[in-house]
């Protein structure tokens, strides 16, 4: 590893949860602009985990803060190795990881609303991780290896060559973003028909690392989105945006779907559209 | 530095739960009311939550009688410190009407310790939102008196 790794290493375990936290306020500002509202200050995301922070309260099980922090180490880890130029595919493993230790940690609870978001989150996994894994193949065939810069080296804008990747990952960024219609183990929102779903029985410090561990996967999200487009930073970005805004607009326009309808339809559906993608690109 | 920010941030981002204590619904008209647009209290940092675990902000509407007594002082428990109760309404504020009736206990402050009271028959929302603020002045005297 040169020095050069290293400082990017640094820059995405710094930056990126500073990424997802303005993703965060952008999007709460944005949804209250669409609902004729003003919306919050710009610092309200480090307000909220600077207050949970200071918060004491009693843990629901003693296993809750070993899985929180379990899960805060896995989805900066995968922050870090896709700033790094690691392995996208070891990347998106790992934060999968992150998501099954915040399940875990609600199965380790009491609330019968908790163990029941946790369930939600398993289905939701099971949901979006195939339609993501063939996704990030798609990408590593047309760009010709699985490392991030090998992505961002691609020559011209990988789009063109899988258009079919949209719909799904758009599915992905929903799911991940917690919005609707898939907003099912817990919604962004503060209210829900099972409370807060998966985070039902985090409280006080554990969940302000939970709200920092998911500022870090929705900067994983978009930024694996954003290699449809990877000509250039500003590229990067503005294709990243493109996917937030379009989760914006749908979770505003939708209502919450179950996760039958998740399983059943919108999952075979996306990946069908993927797999299609993946096999023309094997053909071509 | 740090100290001061997590200071801040429990002033600046107060999350309510709203507990509906026996109440007629006019005054939790008048609470939801508060996150509409015209009101949008998200601008003060504030979500409504469903979860105590989360919550910062207990308010309460309605009569304290024997049955509902209990699961208010259970919701309250389960908050994290610090924490602020309001009561919205005669109801909550006293009893109100109701006050003399046998299963009625009378205001929020016979079971939990109140910090700030909203009169109002209903309450309007404009006294909810001052409320809340006047609680949060209140905290932050709290919070400086600690360091």
């Amino acid at each position: 590893m040169n020095l050069n790794t290293f400082y990017l290493a640094m820059a995405g375990l710094i930056l990126a949860p500073l990424l997802g936290a303005l993703v965060a306020v952008v999007d709460r500002v944005i949804t209250a602009r669409l609902q004729s509202r003003m919306g919050p200050p710009l610092l309200q995301p480090f307000f909220d985990v600077g207050k949970l922070w200071s918060k004491v309260i009693a843990p629901a099980s003693h296993w809750q803060g070993l899985f929180v922090r379990w899960a805060l180490v896995a989805s900066l880890a995968s922050d870090v190795l896709l700033a790094a130029g690691g392995d996208v595919l070891m990347c998106f493993f790992v934060q999968a990881a992150s998501a099954s230790f915040v399940a875990l940690g609600a199965f380790c609870g009491n609330s019968p609303y908790g163990k029941l978001g946790a369930q939600r989150e398993l289905f939701q996994l099971l949901a979006y991780e195939p339609v993501f894994m063939v996704a990030i193949l798609c990408m590593a065939k047309a760009s010709g290896g699985f490392d991030a810069f090998s992505f961002m080296a691609a020559q011209g804008p990988l789009l063109f060559k899988m258009p079919l990747l949209v719909p799904g990952l758009l599915f992905v960024v929903l799911v991940k973003l917690r919005k609707s219609p898939f907003d099912i183990a817990a919604s962004h929102h503060m209210h829900q028909e099972v409370v807060r779903g998966v985070y039902t029985d985090y409280a006080g410090r554990d969940f302000a690392l939970l709200e920092i561990a998911h500022w870090a996967d929705v900067t994983v999200v978009l930024w694996i989105c954003s290699f449809l487009w990877a000509t250039g930073p500003l590229q990067m970005l503005a294709t990243g945006l493109a996917f937030l805004f379009a989760a914006l607009v749908i979770d505003n326009i939708s209502a919450r779907l179950t996760w039958r309808t998740m399983l059943g339809r919108a999952a075979p559906l996306t990946l069908i559209l993927a797999t299609a993608n993946l096999v023309w690109l094997y053909l071509e | 530095m740090f100290g001061s920010f997590l200071k801040t941030s429990q002033v600046k981002s107060p999350w309510l739960m709203h507990f509906d204590c026996g109440s007629c619904n006019g005054c939790d008209i008048e609470t939801l009311a508060c996150l509409t647009p015209v009101y949008d209290v998200e601008r003060f940092g504030i979500i409504n939550v469903g979860n105590p675990r989360h919550a910062d902000v207990l308010v309460v509407t309605g009569t304290v009688n024997q049955r509902n007594a209990v699961i208010l002082k259970n919701l309250y428990d389960q908050m994290p410190s610090p924490k602020l109760v309001i009561a919205i309404g005669a109801c909550g504020c006293s009893g109100g009407v109701f006050r003399e009736a046998p299963n009625v206990l009378g205001g929020v402050d016979k079971v939990i310790p109140v910090d700030v009271y909203v009169p109002g028959c209903p309450a309007k929302p404009e006294a909810i939102m001052d409320a809340v603020v006047t609680g949060l002045g209140k905290l932050k005297g709290i919070l400086e008196a600690s360091k």
